[in-house]
């Protein structure tokens, strides 16, 4: 399957599932509406059914005008490892979610920075790694906390402070 | 008048504010001056510190950095041939052959003169025409605005990426997503969760699809392509060689003042229009390309040039004429000013602060750039690897310092891998932006025009202004759909 067709089809399936699945359960019509306002499905139904309409578009374009391929600009690596790259970020982000109420705002910041620095290949530079892994979240939570206030989540170091 | 002019100077006049307009501008340059860091990124990344500051200087911090960021997207396009912005991309063609010849600190300078000069014509034409077109704007009512929104997001969607199609399912996207929350009679929409019932904030959306997807880029595809910097070498630029490249300079700034003002078209067209307006007139065009000071002035004057035009729909209508004036549709709208017409009413003062606010910065623009112009050409090289992780930081506690809401940072992380997706499928973020801004009051004129008219939708096609909109609109897609065919017809001679 080419990128056009994936990317109509895609369109097309998310804007269909919206106007057909979410909107009548999500969107629910109150039982009074004032004068002669549109009910509050009108506006996210019109916009779900145009978006399914241009997905259509797309899809139908891709078919009948099939576009070069736009090669994407990367490092040579192979499609599976990229996918297992995009992987890695989306489970880093969950875990940094999921780590908050337990590590802390701060040592969970620690983590997600490493896990980045070092899921973008750097290795060379361990002393900025560390640096910024450890130096970058110390810094901002100063600052946020102190110039603004913020009260950041602590964990289970809260007897540190932190 | 005159005495509401001299205590908006009095009141910008202060150190506070020219510090926090020098410090936009310098970070400005310095995001600018990094390859794969925006304007875009600069403004959105701020708008965290700006939740605590009053409106003038908060909306002052964002102009300068945008404002900073277009001048800072040459340094690295003359010194590695990276444009730090895509409004700089016609700089590098000319830049870069110059600091091959030792003569980057002259192509440094030329940019600034022109950037400085571009961006004072452009504040002046923001100062003419943005209250004008603010008291006509006054005689319109809801289906005139509802015309109006969904012309400047045709147009959006017809400049951003390639495909008209494509811009337009990306605003659709745009829409659908701030139909989230409760609507303006109370009915709760799409609130899967009680965190959505207030609906999707503005700063982690618009955060996580403009500065994540870069870090997700550099580690997912991890391209690095830059070349070799080049040393400062000779710096001054003679008078014989400004006056060569003044007219070009006019006229790229004119460009700019004027492209910059129509939505959807901003910096990077106004400097790709003016190059090739220059290489067309000047006598040296046969030069262009090779290492010609004239083609970085045409270039510079135009992108800076649109700075402040940019700011006259947002301020005038409402309705941000880029991505980085939706950015600031934003922080108007966290400080309470809603922009439009009603704000020459109700917030003039303010007004006129940001007015001068705007001419101070381009003059600190000027010095900033003279001052650190050697220290920033250093900024290029600081290694992506380090420097995308820190903005990721950067997002996250700015977000949560915002709302203190780890919902808005989840929102923040996801909205990363949206626009990732959106990425990879060619999709324009530009559009989704703007209609995710603009949604909820394009929503609210719409149905406040059908409950006006006893529920006839045919109201919002009932008068001559909303004719004259929709004349546009048809105008601006046949445009663009003729402009996709000729390049279609183009690449297929090209591979036959």
């Amino acid at each position: 399957m080419t990128k056009p067709v994936l990317r109509g089809l895609v369109i097309t399936a998310f804007f269909a599932v919206v106007a057909a699945l979410l909107i009548p359960v999500f969107v629910p019509r109150p039982a009074f509406i004032p004068g002669f306002a549109p009910p509050p499905d009108m506006w996210p139904r019109t916009v779900a059914i145009a978006g399914t309409a241009l997905g259509v578009l797309a899809l139908i374009a891709a078919r009948l005008r099939p576009e070069p391929p736009e090669p994407v600009e990367h490092d040579g690596s192979s499609p599976t490892r990229m996918t297992l790259r995009f992987a890695g970020v989306v489970a880093a982000f969950a875990a940094f979610l999921a780590l908050v109420p337990v590590l802390g705002f701060l040592v969970a910041g620690m983590a997600l920075t490493a896990v980045m620095v070092l899921m973008t290949g750097e290795r060379d530079r361990r002393f900025w790694i560390v640096a910024l892994s450890i130096g970058g979240p110390v810094l901002l939570l100063v600052f946020f906390h102190s110039a603004l206030g913020t009260q950041f989540p602590r964990g289970i170091f809260k007897p540190f402070g932190f | 008048m005159l005495n509401d002019i001299l205590t908006a100077i009095q009141a910008v006049a202060t150190i506070q504010n020219l510090l926090i307009m020098a410090a936009g501008i310098w970070g400005g340059v310095i995001v600018g001056a990094i390859p794969g860091m925006t304007g875009t990124m600069a403004v959105t990344l701020a708008l965290p510190f700006t939740f605590y500051m009053d409106p003038v200087p908060s909306i002052l911090l964002l102009v300068a950095l945008y404002k900073g960021s277009t001048y800072g997207g040459s340094v690295s396009a003359i010194l590695i041939k990276t444009p730090g912005t895509a409004s700089a991309a016609c700089t590098a063609l000319d830049g870069y052959p110059l600091a091959r010849q030792g003569k980057a600190g002259k192509a440094l300078n030329m940019a600034l003169y022109s950037s400085v000069i571009g961006d004072f014509i452009s504040n002046l034409s923001l100062i003419f025409f943005a209250a004008p077109l603010a008291m006509l704007a006054l005689k319109i009512g809801p289906p005139e605005f509802f015309m109006l929104m969904l012309f400047a997001l045709t147009t959006v969607a017809g400049v951003s990426g390639n495909s008209l199609l494509l811009g337009l399912v990306s605003a659709a996207l745009g829409l659908l997503l701030a139909t989230v929350g409760e609507d303006m009679y109370g009915s709760f929409r799409f609130a899967f969760t009680p965190d959505m019932q207030a609906g999707l904030a503005i700063a982690p959306v618009l955060i996580g699809l403009f500065a994540l997807p870069e870090l997700i880029k550099l580690i997912v595809l991890r391209a690095d392509n830059r070349e070799e910097a080049a040393a400062l070498g000779a710096q001054h630029v003679t008078r014989a060689e400004f006056m060569g490249s003044l007219r070009s300079i006019l006229k790229g700034s004119a460009i700019g003042s004027v492209l910059g003002a129509i939505p959807g078209i901003g910096p990077s067209a106004a400097a790709f229009f003016s190059y090739g307006e220059a290489q067309r007139s000047s006598r040296n065009g046969a030069n262009f390309g090779k290492g010609e000071l004239e083609g970085i002035a045409a270039s510079e004057s135009a992108n800076n040039g649109a700075c402040g035009a940019t700011m006259i729909p947002l301020l005038a209508l409402g309705v941000p004429g880029d991505v980085i004036t939706g950015v600031m549709l934003g922080a108007f709208m966290i400080q309470g000013l809603t922009p439009g017409p009603m704000l020459f009413q109700t917030n003039l003062h303010e007004i006129y602060m940001l007015l001068i606010g705007m001419l101070v910065s381009s003059v600190l623009l000027f010095f900033a750039g003279k001052a650190t112009m050697r220290m920033f050409s250093h900024v290029s090289h600081i290694p992506q690897t380090l420097l995308t992780p820190l903005v990721l930081l950067l997002c996250i506690f700015g977000i949560y310092s915002i709302s203190s809401s780890m919902f808005d940072v989840a929102v923040l992380l996801v909205m990363g891998i949206v626009g990732f997706g959106m990425f990879l499928l060619n999709i324009p973020t530009a559009p989704f932006l703007i209609a995710f801004i603009l949604g909820p009051t394009l929503e609210e004129n719409m149905r406040r025009a059908i409950a006006i008219s006893r529920g006839d939708p045919m109201v919002l096609i009932s008068t001559p202004i909303t004719w004259g909109f929709a004349a546009l609109i048809v105008f601006v897609i046949a445009v663009t759909i003729r402009r996709e065919i000729r390049k279609n017809n183009d690449r297929k001679a090209l591979a036959s």
